[in-house]
């Protein structure tokens, strides 16, 4: 009786030698030294390795949680913009004078300034001065 | 149950520091599983030593991106299936083969599943008939014992995916290779 891994195994067991040549292929090229320019495609993975660490070690292992962070951000976003004000929007458009509101501005500045003459007190009807006048002022008057 | 890796001391930490001896030896070590779990997958022989020679490369390369040393080999099995992917005619089917939920219990390990040496050739023609999803599934169970979690890993599917799949890939298996039994009966 086998295990279906002995009976796996053994089944491929003659297909060994070419693994092994290519298992020695591949140690071979790393044992081989490095070549001149190498050593800056190393300084590069080197470089890369450490840019991508931090995406490895506060990203990765805790992406459901960043994930979830950024959904509360977008749906935060969608809540503000939807509860938006129209009215403030509508406002905002309209903050700008229109032709038809200029004229309108330019009616109702004429009519002020009419309002304003039509409205000023005349002279009869100016409060009177009560303080007494000096004597002399009283005499001239009498003279005349 | 651990996998079998797991009892043996890898020399993953030499390897990291470039040491060919070590990488000699992680390679010798896995070289025969990977190969049988692509040739089985892509039933190839040229694809198959294809996929264990950019395993290899792929593996000395990205060797940074390896957390756990001690999960060097379903890490090493990830590379290959990926491999196998890229080199299957139709990648869906190894990938997107979804089968119904499994039963809860999934208690019989690979070791209960002993064949009698009249029944190999049955065993591996009747492995060969399951679907290819089914049998990534099965192979990496059977090769290095690898948990549930590590087989969702390698084979980038679901837990319950891959508990299912295993269930219904040895039940299948099972139920041919007693029907084998009881036609030579």
């Amino acid at each position: 009786m086998k295990t279906p891994r002995e009976i796996l195994l053994a089944r491929h067991r003659a297909a060994a030698p070419q693994l092994d040549a290519i298992r020695h292929a591949v140690v071979n090229d790393l044992s081989r030294p490095t070549p001149g320019g190498a050593w800056l495609a190393n300084l590069v993975a080197a470089c890369l390795r450490l840019l991508t660490a931090p995406w490895r070690e506060l990203v990765l292992p805790a992406r459901r949680t960043w994930t979830a962070l950024a959904a509360v951000w977008v749906l935060l976003l969608v809540i503000n913009l939807s509860q938006r004000d129209p009215v403030s929007s509508v406002t905002g458009r309209l903050a700008r004078p229109q032709p038809v509101m200029m004229s309108w501005q330019a009616q109702q500045r004429w009519l002020n300034e009419l309002l304003t003459d039509r409205a000023a007190p005349a002279d009869t009807d100016r409060p009177r001065n009560t303080a007494p006048r000096p004597r002399t002022e009283n005499g001239e008057t009498a003279l005349v | 149950m651990p996998e079998v890796s797991a009892l043996e001391q890898l020399p993953v930490a030499q390897a990291r520091a470039g040491d060919p001896a070590a990488w000699n030896a992680l390679f010798r070590r896995y070289q025969l599983p990977i190969y049988v779990f692509a040739f089985e997958l892509l039933r190839d022989e040229q694809a198959g030593r294809d996929v264990v020679q950019d395993t290899f490369l792929a593996a000395v390369r990205h060797l940074a991106s390896l957390r756990e040393d001690d999960k060097f080999g379903s890490w090493l099995f990830a590379i290959a299936h990926q491999k196998c992917v890229q080199h299957a005619r139709k990648p869906a089917e190894i990938l997107f083969d979804e089968v119904p939920e499994a039963p809860d219990a999934l208690d019989d390990g690979p070791d209960e599943l002993l064949i009698r040496r009249e029944q190999e050739a049955a065993f591996m023609n009747r492995l060969a008939q399951l679907p290819p999803s089914h049998r990534a599934v099965l192979l990496l169970h059977f090769l290095e014992d690898f948990s549930l979690a590590d087989i969702a890993r390698v084979t980038e599917t679901r837990l319950g995916t891959v508990k299912s799949r295993l269930y219904y890939a040895k039940k299948a298996l099972r139920k041919l290779l007693e029907a084998d039994n009881e036609n030579a009966a």
